[in-house]
């Protein structure tokens, strides 16, 4: 026999990643069918097996800070595959949710995010401050609030909510993000490596940054061509919703710095002709978020063998809500609709305010998770 | 007769003639019941007949078969109707109606098993009992101790000029080639099911590889290629280029305990290749055996001490892990990967002759029998004693091996007696 281990099972653990959509987590028997018909797991300690019982045995340390938990698309053949119907697919993203809340700081922020009847106070939030801040900046003479905008000028939204208001509440939300990701990272990087390490995932000793950086851009590429992604088979499809979705948040990023840029260095004011390239680029970012939107929630409603919780709806109501209501305000604007116009943009505004603030704690946060894990697993030579 | 007779108010219809039906029928008859016999192959046996060795002795299957035959020959109220099916029960315990259609063997009892009709006979069809290994003729004796002794025209040949050659050469007028399918009506008191196992279709395990890649069997195949009756003569050899095998590599729940195929663990899959991996060891004691499993069952110490002498052979390698691919390798070899569960490392092996351990499919599942039965999921018939009068024995009700589906098998003899009996 080889030498005995004590085990140190986690229950909370277990419980909270079987609701998080790990349901069938405990019918796996373990025979390994799906690390082998996964397309992208590699050779040496392949997913999803380890972490199947390693989550029934609540090993949580091991499972939060493991690379593979990221490495691993969702690609869904190991769900088709598995003899158990334990859907390994699934209680891989159930751990994935779970270590988001861990890594991203505070965590009763995280919890609120994870939980569905939190959404309308989360909702509550970025509505209170705008309307709080607008109306503080009415009381001393800004009036960064108007309700009732005179004409002369364009009406867009602006003349609603000042664009003074809107930066100085997205600006330290923005960088709120940034900083809570930057603190997970920290943590996380050490832990992916020390796990690494402990698993013999690895080929290095230590993590020389100029080499991770090159791991990085190497990988790269392979994001933007959703190379592993087009490896799996039964969630192929997916492939396509989720580019769309991800070159239109680039598309968005761009056009707002642009539109920043030009706003408070070149003084050049808004709302944009149609034709200024700018525009272009917003109107089919944001027709492709749409479009990508809803193939993401009808691929979703099409998978019946996968389970879909909150989590996920999360995501899809996210990019939808962002969409809609930033195609909205422009259609209402060039409709000459202000009222409602003003309305739908603050709408927009609040699911900003929300995309900035609470990516962190929720599914988008993968984008940086899974982007470092892929990072780590070319930095440390795995082969995948 | 003598005392310890029964009163017998009825008869038994037992249907099957496998194992466990041979079983029900001999101790039903033994104590003073009639019993009527239906089999749907031209012989008795059943799946046992087909095997080269098996459990608990390891004996061949002529042994325990004999005996049995022997015992069904020296009783008068066992009457053994052969090619023949159920197809109609209706009624209660205690009386029910049943219709049989038997279905001609175009040879009748004069029959000495001479041969002379395969002999003329030119036609060759694929035999059902070496799954489609081995020609025969058109004209054959099922197996060399079948029972009944006679030989079989196959429907195929009927109408051609072969099947007229079959009859002028026989010397003994057995040949009746105008024999039609008939039915038969009888009134019986209990109904038994042994209507058993097949081996569960591989080629629906598409990822396993099995009638896509060459030289991977099944387990069953693996029984007829060692059976000295079989299509090599009990040479294990490769199928698509007759080499012996090297290495050999058995595929454990090849369809079993899998919510895809077969939900439940066929219980003797697992001691089939321990036993698969003897026969191979003793026909070229310098192969190496892998063994892919998910975890060994062998239920019982007996097992469980056969699965420690094979485990402790040096040449018997196990693999915790199920095999998912298959590929073709170079010069016919077969490519199986899995991952090892014990060492995390996904691996793949290249073997000369891969094994599929295949599991047990209620022959039911795919034809549901007359009669108010109820059956599983799956298809194995349910024994609802307190309805009576209709009792599965064996394979029909669970997978087994021979030893409990022959104490099944007896207890549903009971089960039919106390059916009469309470009439």
């Amino acid at each position: 026999m080889s030498e005995a281990i004590m085990l140190d099972p986690d229950v909370g653990f277990i419980k909270d990643v079987r609701a998080l959509g790990g349901g069938d987590l405990k019918k796996c028997y373990q025979c390994a069918t799906c690390s082998v018909v996964c397309p992208i797991s590699p050779e040496n300690k392949p997913f999803p097996r380890k972490e199947m019982i390693a989550a029934s045995w609540g090993l949580k340390d091991k499972l939060v800070s493991s690379a593979d938990i990221w490495l691993c698309h969702n690609c869904g053949d190991c769900n088709t595959r598995c003899p158990r119907d334990a859907k390994p697919g699934d209680a891989l993203g159930a751990i994935r949710a779970y270590a988001v809340s861990e890594y991203a700081g505070p965590k009763a922020l995280g919890k609120l995010v994870r939980d569905k009847s939190k959404l309308p106070v989360l909702l509550a939030i970025p509505a209170a401050i705008f309307l709080v801040v607008g109306l503080l900046s009415n009381m001393v003479g800004l009036n960064w609030l108007n309700f009732s905008p005179a004409g002369g000028h364009e009406i867009w939204g602006h003349s609603y909510i000042n664009n003074y208001l809107v930066d100085i509440i997205m600006i330290p939300t923005f960088f709120f993000a940034v900083g809570t990701f930057a603190l997970g990272l920290k943590r996380f990087i050490a832990d992916m490596h020390a796990n690494a390490l402990a698993e013999g995932k690895t080929k290095q000793e230590k993590i020389d940054p100029a080499g991770f950086v090159q791991a990085f851009i190497k990988i790269i590429p392979t994001i933007f061509k959703h190379q592993k992604f087009d490896e799996c088979t039964e969630n192929k499809s997916r492939s396509t919703a989720h580019m769309m979705v991800l070159y239109s948040f680039i598309g968005l990023f761009i056009v707002t710095n642009c539109f920043f840029f030009a706003e408070w260095i070149l003084h050049i004011e808004g709302p944009y002709s149609q034709i200024n390239p700018v525009k272009w680029l917003g109107n089919i970012a944001g027709i492709a978020l749409i479009v990508g939107g809803l193939l993401l929630l009808k691929n979703r409603l099409a998978k019946t063998d996968s389970v879909s919780s909150y989590w996920d709806w999360y995501l899809v109501g996210m990019v939808l809500a962002l969409g809609v209501t930033g195609m909205g305000t422009e259609l209402l604007r060039l409709a000459g609709l202000y009222t409602p116009m003003a309305i739908v943009y603050f709408l927009h505004l609040m699911a900003i305010w929300c995309l900035f603030a609470f990516t962190p704690f929720s599914k988008l946060a993968h984008l940086v998770y899974r982007t470092v894990a892929m990072a780590y697993a070319e930095y440390s030579g795995r082969g995948f | 007769m003598t005392e310890n007779k029964a009163p017998a108010s009825g008869s038994i219809l037992v249907v099957g003639g496998g194992i466990s039906g041979l079983t029900t029928a001999l101790e039903a008859a033994e104590v003073g019941y009639e019993v009527f016999l239906v089999e749907k192959n031209p012989y008795l046996g059943g799946r046992v007949a087909q095997l080269n060795q098996y459990f608990p002795k390891l004996c061949p299957p002529t042994c325990g078969l004999e005996i049995n035959f022997r015992r069904i020959k020296d009783n008068p109220l066992i009457k053994v109707i052969t090619l023949a099916e159920v197809t109609k029960v209706t009624g209660a315990p205690g009386d029910y109606d049943v219709q049989i259609k038997i279905n001609p063997r175009y040879v009748n009892e004069n029959c000495t098993a001479c041969g002379e009709c395969a002999k003329v006979c030119q036609t060759e069809i694929d035999s059902a009992y070496d799954f489609g290994m081995k020609k025969t003729k058109g004209a054959f004796l099922p197996f060399e101790m079948a029972f009944p002794a006679r030989y079989v025209i196959a429907p195929e040949i009927i109408g051609t000029d072969d099947a007229a050659r079959c009859k002028e050469a026989c010397a003994y007028d057995a040949v009746d080639l105008d024999m039609q399918a008939k039915t038969l009506d009888l009134k019986v008191g209990a109904v038994v099911y042994a209507t058993g196992w097949q081996p569960y279709d591989a080629t629906k395990i598409d990822n396993l590889g099995f009638g896509q890649v060459p030289n991977i069997i099944t387990n069953m195949m693996m029984e007829r290629l060692a059976a000295p009756n079989g299509p090599t003569q009990g040479k294990i050899l490769r199928p698509a280029d007759q080499k012996a095998p090297e290495t050999v590599a058995f595929v454990q729940c090849a369809g079993s305990r899998d919510e895809n195929h077969l939900p439940y663990c066929s219980y003797i899959c697992c001691m089939a290749s321990l036993k698969q991996a003897l026969y191979v060891r003793e026909q070229y004691p310098e192969a190496t055996i892998y063994i892919f499993y998910i975890d060994i069952r062998s239920p019982g110490q007996r097992y469980e001490k056969f699965y420690q002498k094979v485990k402790d052979d040096e040449k018997i390698i196990f693999v915790k892990g199920k095999v998912a691919a298959v590929e073709a390798a170079a010069g016919g070899a077969v490519t199986l990967t899995a991952e090892n569960a014990v060492t995390g490392e996904k691996s793949s092996q290249t073997v000369d002759l891969a094994v599929l351990a295949t599991g047990m499919q209620p022959t039911a599942a795919e034809a549901k029998l007359p009669g108010d039965i109820t059956y599983t999921e799956d298809g194995f018939i349910l024994n609802d004693f307190r309805k009576g009068g209709i009792f599965a024995a064996g394979c029909a009700n669970k997978p087994a091996d021979v030893v409990s589906s022959n104490q099944n098998a007896t207890g549903m003899a009971l089960k039919a007696i106390q059916t009469l009996a309470a009439k």
